[in-house]
């Protein structure tokens, strides 16, 4: 034991050595040379569309071990992993495989690809497998797209519409939590023929798709598996929806342009599919710039600070306090998307919920007097260290920062609505009005003769929400309401909150949980998942409305926008939905928190995704990984080529 | 008793470590008599603001007289402030890569380089190879050097109630100076802002003083615990002895911290003040009080003035009180100071663990170096909020360590010189 662990060491030395010595002479270069224009690596000629035979990635050709990847043809990133890999399977939910698995509403296409990939920052949906656009028939219930005929799997065969009508059969059979996401909206896909794929929605009573938009979220969100491996995969673990989740699928087949090339307990990397169909002309022309992906797995987030700094860390997937210092104290070339502050886009509202059925809390005033209170420019500028926007550059309401959604509701009918928070004074009169005063002269209000007091709570260790809790309570003591902060474990504290068939017991009277980021059925998906009754009763719900707050109006609205096709009248809705929202405050977004954190270091790579990089359609600060944030991988150069 | 008092004091290593400890101790009582903010009073809208003097600038430009002083070196710190020696290499790298002969560039003359950075840069322009890092830095930097050659003096203006026009109220010259003690609102920031913005000298010292009485509490109940098991088993011995020495073994055995942690985290936070620490910490760390007083009790119980004790029909306590403690009184003394200092680690072992007292509301030394670790001051060189906890830390255990080892060397013979 001690002797492997000793050549452990000696291995990871040489490698250290080895990384520094490529290392050194990366240091930020100024740009010396003028214009030397040097043409993209584009040159390959139009690939014959069956080129990729059974040529197999050739894993085994590359003489690269993974403890001395070539610098300047590998991908660093941070903020993905943490722990080992568990397996590679894209039916099961529990591989904690951070680089290649993701399926949300952006996708993470490393490996496994969906049809369609999801742009947060203008809203659409670019093809991917897919050849073009789809397209809803005429009583919008059923979906038809292609798939591109260039669209090849890892191992050289077609990608097939019977692949994805497969993949879909397979999710539903085996109840996978994607299935059991999507059943209730999707009756089922069909192949038409090898290129045609029909996706057929669930129907409601009066014949029309339950929920058009979920159908559609399908499209980008879902990967497609290969029939082939997928009936080997049934075969090995007959039939027994247990173990096919449970196998690690390490001979998958895939489409995407990376597989695995090493995964265990220190790091994971992923390697380039020379053969990759992609470089067809019909979809990117090329092979993405990095032939490695690469993420070292950090013992925490300080560890993955240190590694960004020093160069060893292209891509930073995690919270790092104070940004800036980076570049503006340390004069490192990292930056974030944006320059200034928030630096990145904000996609999730933190949020804080009232419990509606607590003493006082039923009270819209009380409510409002607490919310419009907190110190929000504090929370900003000290729990999240000024990386998210303010409520003064956007404005309250239920749609996140991104162009997209704020331009789906009108701003200024609900302008009066819009709190900015610190108005302690407003907050006391509001109270004051509504006949919430200190009436035995204790120092705190009552409300029907009893002192309102409450606990404000969030989960032990999540320093950022801790601290902008504690910056809630400080403002209930100004207004006279007595708020005391409590952070029990996540593991108690998620029981408890997501047990919505009874009320919250004492101590989760203000109590913070996320809202959904960006992705093609937002901002409707975050609002049901704010405002929605239909979560209340259920006894493990994970979806939102913790507070349990009900009301006809929003529910009936919910209904109706999935079908709505008109702009107008969808902003209109929308509209009113944020005024029910600001109106009635059930909960109250705390900051804007960004879908991925997303810090580049270009000591070796550069041509990030940035503002006003010039990429059209823009590619969003996703890590290169996630959705149409894939794109930026083709973009990438070296520093020193 | 005096005389001992006297010998004790006659200890320089006791005297160092006793005055170190007694300055903190001062210094924990007096300070927030003088500086009366709350300590855990959120000031600062920002994280880890450096030690300084922070002037309200409102405040500095409304000071009732401005001063002028012609000060030479005036407009050149001016300038030195806003433009490095290193900002100055960049620009001319960017004009020289920007087309601008090399020759007609000259750093040193800062008129002229602005003048040329002025004719050339382009802030949309990203030169080819530049990285998007780089063209931002030069972004900053053409935002940091706007109107720096400026003598024009700075208007303070007001909007006019009525038209909503901006009007002039005054100028502030660049001669203009204030002096400090004019300034309506001046805070001092010792030790800067932490990561929630506030202050960390008052915090460090209202932490100090919530560590010194967990360590006290701490070290109380430990050696009260560790004193009088240890003083029973050793003196009554037989039954007695077997069952209170196998308790004792049996918590031996197991890592008091490891113990320390499990029980914070089944007491849950909310119950975690810091007094309960304090007790969970005194309640595991009595075992080796313990066995140690057992054996100094079993080498005293066979003296000959015990005996004489238990003749004359003196009952257990008596003799116990009045014949064997007194001997070992020098060294449960020791160990007390030793029991504190290690409760007062202990509080900080388990705060940076994120078991310590709940946070935010009492400041503990611990916690302290908790939130700093959590927003990485350590890594991007924010000391303040770290160090000046650490030394702290470290000066009260090295104070109450140095003296115990001037106590021993005080009564134990064989160290006598």
């Amino acid at each position: 034991m001690k002797h492997r662990f000793n050549l452990l060491m000696i291995l990871l030395m040489i490698a250290g050595m080895v990384l520094a010595a490529c290392g050194g002479g990366a240091t930020p270069a100024p740009a010396q040379q003028p214009a030397q224009e040097q043409p993209a690596p584009q040159q390959q000629p139009a690939q014959p569309t069956e080129a990729p035979t059974e040529a197999a990635p050739t894993e085994a050709a590359a003489p690269v071990s993974a403890d001395a990847l070539p610098r300047k043809e590998t991908l660093y990133y941070n903020g993905f992993q943490w722990g080992p890999v568990v397996g590679w399977n894209p039916y099961s939910n529990s591989n904690n495989n951070g680089m290649a698995i993701a399926q949300q509403d952006s996708a993470r296409v490393t490996m496994f690809e969906t049809p369609y990939l999801y742009n947060m920052l203008d809203g659409k949906q670019y093809p991917l497998l897919a050849d073009g656009d789809w397209s809803w028939n005429e009583d919008r219930t059923e979906i038809t797209f292609k798939i591109k005929p260039a669209a090849r799997w890892s191992d050289g065969t077609p990608v097939t519409a019977e692949d994805v009508a497969y993949t879909w059969a397979t999710h539903v059979k085996y109840e996978t939590a994607i299935g059991a996401a999507n059943r209730d909206y999707i009756e089922t896909i069909e192949a038409v023929d090898p290129q045609t794929v029909v996706i057929k929605a669930k129907l409601d009573e009066n014949g029309r798709a339950v929920n058009p938009l979920i159908v559609q979220a399908y499209l980008s969100t879902n990967y497609v598996v290969q029939k082939a491996w997928t009936q080997k995969l049934e075969e090995r673990s007959g039939g027994d929806p247990t173990k096919l989740l449970a196998d690690p699928a390490e001979d998958v087949v895939y489409s995407g342009p990376y597989g695995k090339f090493f995964a265990d307990d220190t790091k994971v990397v992923l390697v380039r599919n020379d053969n990759y169909w992609g470089q067809d002309p019909s979809m990117w022309g090329k092979l993405p710039a990095p032939k490695y992906l690469a993420h070292v797995i950090f013992k925490d987030n300080a560890a993955g600070t240190t590694a960004l700094a020093a160069g060893e860390v292209d891509v930073s997937q995690q919270f790092n306090s104070n940004v800036q210092d980076l570049w503006e104290k340390q004069n490192l070339p990292i930056s974030t998307y944006l320059p200034d502050p928030p630096y990145h886009i904000g996609a999730s509202l933190p949020t804080a919920f009232y419990n509606l059925k607590a003493h006082g809390l039923d009270q819209v005033c009380i409510r409002k007097a607490i919310a419009i209170a907190v110190d929000y420019p504090a929370i900003i500028a000290n729990a999240m260290t000024n990386q998210s926007a303010t409520f003064e550059q956007v404005p309250r309401s239920l749609m996140n920062p991104t162009p997209f959604e704020q331009a789906m509701y009108n701003r200024e009918a609900v302008k009066h609505l819009q709190w900015v928070g610190n108005d302690i004074e407003g907050a006391k009169k509001l109270l004051d009005e509504c006949g919430v005063v200190d009436t035995d002269g204790d120092g705190w209000r009552e409300y029907n003769g009893q002192k309102l007091s409450y606990v404000a709570t969030c989960p032990n260790g999540w320093s950022d929400w801790q601290a902008a809790i504690e910056i809630v309570a400080a403002a209930g003591k100004q207004i006279g309401i007595d708020i005391t902060t409590n952070f029990p474990e996540w593991s108690v504290y998620q029981t408890v909150v997501t047990k919505s068939d009874t009320p919250l017991p004492p101590g989760y009277e203000i109590f913070m949980m996320w809202s959904a980021g960006a992705g093609p059925t937002q901002p409707w998906g975050r609002i049901r998942n704010l405002l929605s009754s239909e979560w209340i009763g259920l006894p493990s719900n994970w979806s939102g409305n913790w507070g349990q707050y009900s009301n006809p109006e929003v529910d009936e609205l919910l209904k109706l926008i999935p079908h709505e096709t008109d702009e107008a009248k969808l902003k209109e809705m929308y509209t009113r939905l944020v005024e029910i929202y600001l109106t009635d405050v059930p909960s109250f977004t705390l900051m804007y928190r960004p879908q991925n954190f997303h810090t580049v270091n270009e000591s070796v790579w550069t041509n990030f995704p940035h503002q006003g990089d010039g990429t059209n359609p823009p590619v969003p600060p996703l890590n290169l990984t996630d959705g149409w944030s894939i794109a930026g991988l083709y973009n990438l150069t070296l520093v020193e080529p | 008793m005096q005389h001992t008092l006297r010998q004790v004091f006659r200890s320089g290593k006791f005297i160092v470590g006793f005055s170190i400890l007694m300055t903190i101790l001062l210094i924990v009582i007096i300070y927030p008599w003088v500086v009366r903010h709350p300590p855990l009073q959120i000031i600062g809208q920002g994280t880890f603001f450096p030690p300084g003097i922070y002037v309200n600038v409102y405040d500095a430009i409304h000071a009732p007289t401005l001063y002028t002083l012609n000060l030479e070196d005036a407009a050149a710190n001016r300038i030195g402030n806003k433009l490095r020696q290193e900002d100055r290499v960049a620009m001319k790298e960017w004009l020289v890569a920007f087309g601008v002969p090399e020759d007609e560039i000259d750093i040193d003359d800062t008129e002229k380089l602005l003048a040329l950075w002025e004719a050339n840069y382009n802030p949309d322009l990203r030169l080819p190879g530049m990285t998007f890092a780089r063209h931002r830095y030069f972004q900053r930097v053409n935002a940091s050097i706007d109107g720096l050659l400026s003598t024009e003096p700075a208007i303070i203006a007001a909007p006019n109630s009525e038209t909503g026009a901006l009007e002039q109220k005054a100028l502030i010259r660049q001669t203009d100076y204030a002096n400090v003690d004019e300034v309506a609102n001046v805070r001092i920031l010792a030790l800067g802002t932490d990561n929630f913005g506030r202050d960390v000298l008052t915090q460090l010292v209202a932490a100090t003083a919530v560590s010194l009485v967990i360590g006290l509490v701490a070290g109380l109940i430990a050696t009260t615990i560790g004193l009088t098991l240890g003083l029973l088993a050793g003196y009554i011995g037989g039954l007695v002895d077997d069952v209170l020495m196998f308790f004792t073994n049996l918590f031996t055995v197991i890592p008091t911290f490891v113990l320390l942690i499990l029980i914070s985290f089944s007491i849950g936070q909310d119950k975690r003040g810091a007094i309960t620490i304090a007790m969970v910490i005194g309640f595991t760390s009595w075992v080796w009080t313990a066995r140690a007083v057992r054996s100094q009790v079993l080498s005293l119980r066979n003296r000959d003035h015990v005996n004489l004790s238990k003749l004359s029909g003196h009952s257990v306590p008596r003799i116990i009180l009045v014949d064997i403690l007194p001997y070992i009184a020098s060294y449960v003394v020791m160990a007390f100071i030793l029991q504190v200092s290690s409760g007062i680690l202990a509080e900080a072992g388990l705060s940076i663990l994120g078991l310590g007292p709940r946070t935010t509301e009492t400041p503990t030394l611990g916690l302290m170096m908790n939130w700093a670790m959590i927003y990485q001051a350590h890594i991007l060189g924010k000391w303040w909020a770290y160090l000046p906890v650490l030394v702290t830390i470290a000066l009260v255990s090295f104070s109450m360590n140095l003296m115990n080892t001037g106590l021993d060397q005080v009564f134990n013979p064989a160290l006598r010189d």
